[in-house]
């Protein structure tokens, strides 16, 4: 679903796509490849840092990001985050790299960023500047626990964040399980996305996902949706 | 390498020269806010320099009457005659001249170009010195930007402004491959492998101030890392070049200067000004830092240090182990088991947290010996430190080839005669700092008898941090010890505690 939102959204703004999963699965699913991760960076740097004689650290780590990490697709850039960090202290890795993050997003017009699914991002602040979350479920139970242990610890950690649920792959007859939990929970649900053939197949065989498809019209809509709520 | 204005005439017959001096106006926006700016390939006019183009920028430090104020020269092509979409050589050199500008300076300023530069609307500049890579947006050329002598300007007014020790700044910018590649061959890398060695000949008293780095107070609230020449920060990210460039981009942030005061102790490295700062920064936790001491008034640590040293009574040594390494060292502890006595900005004695960098230090723990101190440390690590242990010295260092055990390590101590065992003589002013090694005998039981108020040794306690058991810290502080009664005593063999 955020490959879509990506499609859609680069079509009027500049976006910049952030892949926060270690896992990787937004870069596969866009389609790039032959770009370095920022923890490949991070690590590279942590073992030459001594190397470095009078040349500015910052400016090393800011030129590998813009030259090398991040991916410049037709109509959008991507950026991977790729793995967690390994051993040692990274305090002054990561404040640089927080400072050059934040400079470089100020020139995009929409920053998406898919999370992987749990709550590591949460409690760790990374997207506390976020104006808007999607917490996505399908129509499970371990999605609906998942989800709302999601916001209540936003809540409890005061993010500012608008917060909304959004359902994918729901199967006709599950619509009434999901507009019920939504209400319990108090979750604002913005829309079910439909369980596709097309994209299950599409996935399979490593084709991108035909924007013509319901599921795709139905992530059209939403991106307008989403600007709107996050520009009031 | 001596500093000399570049021949423009004699360096290339028939290259196309354009000048311009003085002031104009920009066509383009300059702000702090087009900082980190990207020009995507699709909305780029040019590419100069970069990983196709060779490309450097330098700045070169000249007497006055030798520079020509707010002069451009440029050799080569111009913007409207580069290939659009294509990449091309680029070269920014800049002569700086004002009575307080040396050679020291030059890499200070040349620091700069790349934050000045970023300032301009629709002009991107990345990295530095030779790896320089610059894109030039068609939103700049729509506004009305025409040639690379505007770019020039505007890069020199800006250094003007903020750097008001610049009297008098001229520009050469080359687009001319074939100029590029010879200066920078010739002229520039010559300059940067000097600035580089003079790091190495860069010393605590060389300079007036130092940098401090509050980065891991979120860790541990006590502590504050002072970075000087000879002494790196424990974590190993910092140079004190490194903490120099942060502290004057953001004086009031996690790196700010240290301003050393009055020598008070050379060889432990002492100053005033690092006592009081320490006594600031550390809530009055602890006022006194000798920077180049093991045993006394030792730098803090937050945990992050890449190594960490500790004494071995039994050998009279220190020996290190690095993080990452999983074994007991010879004194049967752990990486993780000492960092944990270590960490949290404490002044632990017998415990030191540095980073690698320290190990080439021409001060290395020079309070205490030094390398001549050093009796153990794992193979990894001695590996890629060894090129800063002493010839004399590198095969006495034990690793866990040669010793596991205290007692291996004391075989292997005496076998080559390692300084501990004999007594050490500190190399940086001939004093033999320790007694070497006392065959153990017996001792009598020594008593001191009970003193006269008066002459009672009060041992002044500013503060005394004492850790009966886990978890409890008792602190004492502005108490005086009066002291009935001292037992020495020899502890026996096989004796515990």
């Amino acid at each position: 679903m955020a490959v879509l939102l990506v499609y859609f959204l680069s079509r009027k703004y500049r976006v910049l796509a952030v892949d926060a999963d270690p896992d990787s699965n937004l870069a596969d699913a866009l389609g790039i490849e032959g770009y370095k991760t920022l923890g490949e960076i991070r690590e590279l740097f942590q073992h030459s840092r001594d190397d470095f004689g009078t040349m500015s650290k910052e400016s090393w780590l800011e030129g590998k990001i813009y030259g090398e990490v991040i991916f410049e697709a037709d109509d959008f850039d991507v950026l991977v985050m790729g793995r967690p960090e390994g051993e040692g202290c990274y305090c002054f890795t990561n404040n640089m790299l927080r400072a050059i993050l934040r400079k470089l997003m100020r020139h995009y017009d929409v920053v998406v960023v898919d999370c992987e699914a749990g709550l590591e991002h949460i409690s760790r602040k990374t997207i506390d500047s976020a104006d808007v979350i999607l917490v996505v479920t399908d129509a499970s139970r371990k999605g609906f626990k998942t989800a709302s242990r999601i916001r209540e610890l936003a809540k409890e950690l005061g993010l500012k964040a608008k917060m909304y649920l959004i359902a994918n792959k729901v199967r006709e007859g599950e619509e009434n399980v999901i507009t019920r939990y939504a209400k319990s929970e108090g979750f604002r649900l913005l829309d079910i996305l439909p369980y596709d053939e097309e994209v299950a197949k599409a996935d399979l065989e490593g084709l991108p996902i035909p924007l013509d498809c319901r599921v795709a019209k139905k992530v059209e809509n939403l991106a307008g949706v989403l600007i709107c709520e996050a520009n009031p | 390498m001596e500093r000399k204005k570049i021949d423009v005439k004699a360096i290339k017959k028939d290259v196309k020269e354009k000048v311009s001096v003085g002031e104009e106006d920009f066509p383009f926006d300059i702000s702090p806010m087009y900082e980190g700016e990207r020009i995507r390939k699709g909305e780029m006019y040019v590419e100069l320099g970069g990983p196709k183009q060779p490309g450097f920028e330098l700045v070169v430090a000249l007497p006055i009457d030798q520079v020509e104020d707010m002069k451009v020269t440029l050799l080569g092509s111009d913007l409207d005659e580069l290939e659009e979409g294509q990449a091309h050589p680029y070269a920014m050199i800049y002569y700086v001249a004002g009575s307080q500008i040396d050679m020291d300076l030059e890499p200070v300023i040349e620091r700069r170009n790349h934050d000045f530069q970023n300032f301009i609307e629709g002009y991107m500049h990345l990295n530095q010195r030779y790896d320089i890579w610059v894109r030039i947006g068609k939103n700049a050329i729509d506004k009305g930007l025409r040639s690379l002598t505007q770019i020039a300007k505007a890069t020199m007014m800006l250094f003007k402004n903020e750097m008001p020790f610049i009297e008098k700044i001229e520009a050469l910018y080359i687009t001319d491959g074939e100029i590029v590649e010879k200066l920078l061959k010739e002229y520039a890398m010559p300059i940067y492998e000097e600035r580089d060695a003079r790091i190495e000949a860069l010393h605590d008293e060389d300079v007036d101030e130092f940098y401090s780095c509050t980065l891991c107070q979120s860790f541990a609230p006590t502590n504050v890392c002072i970075i000087s020449p000879d002494r790196p920060s424990l974590c190993g990210a910092i140079t004190w070049f490194d903490g120099r460039a942060a502290a004057r981009v953001d004086p009031e942030g996690p790196n700010r200067a240290v301003p050393k005061g009055e020598l008070i102790d050379p060889i432990g490295g002492e100053y005033t000004g690092v006592n009081e700062f320490a006594k600031e920064e550390s809530g009055g936790e602890y006022t006194r830092i000798k920077l180049h001491s093991f045993f006394e008034y030792p730098h803090t640590s937050c945990g992050c240090f890449e190594v960490i040293g500790f004494y071995m009574p039994e050998v009279d040594g220190i020996g290190w182990v690095h993080r990452g390494y999983a074994e007991p060292a010879p004194n049967g502890l752990t990486f993780s088991t000492m960092a944990g006595q270590t960490g949290g900005g404490k002044q632990v004695v017998g415990f030191l947290g540095v980073g690698i960098g320290y190990f080439r230090s021409k001060k290395f723990i020079q309070a205490d010996g030094g390398w001549y101190r050093v009796v153990w440390m794992p193979k990894e690590l001695k590996q890629r430190v060894e090129k800063f242990i002493p010839d004399d010295m590198r095969d006495k260092i034990a690793t866990e080839d040669e010793a596991k055990t205290i007692e291996e390590l004391k075989e292997f101590l005496k076998r080559v005669n390692h300084p501990v065992v004999t007594g050490v003589v500190r190399h940086v002013d001939g004093k033999k700092i320790t007694e070497g090694w006392v065959e153990e005998r017996r001792v009598e039981e020594k008593v001191v008898e009970k003193a006269e108020v008066e002459e009672a040794p009060q041992v002044p306690t500013p503060s005394v941090s004492i850790s009966p058991m886990p978890g409890i810290r008792l602190v004492i502080k502005n108490a005086n010890i009066y002291i009935d009664k001292i037992v020495l005593r020899r502890k026996k063999e096989g004796e515990k505690s």
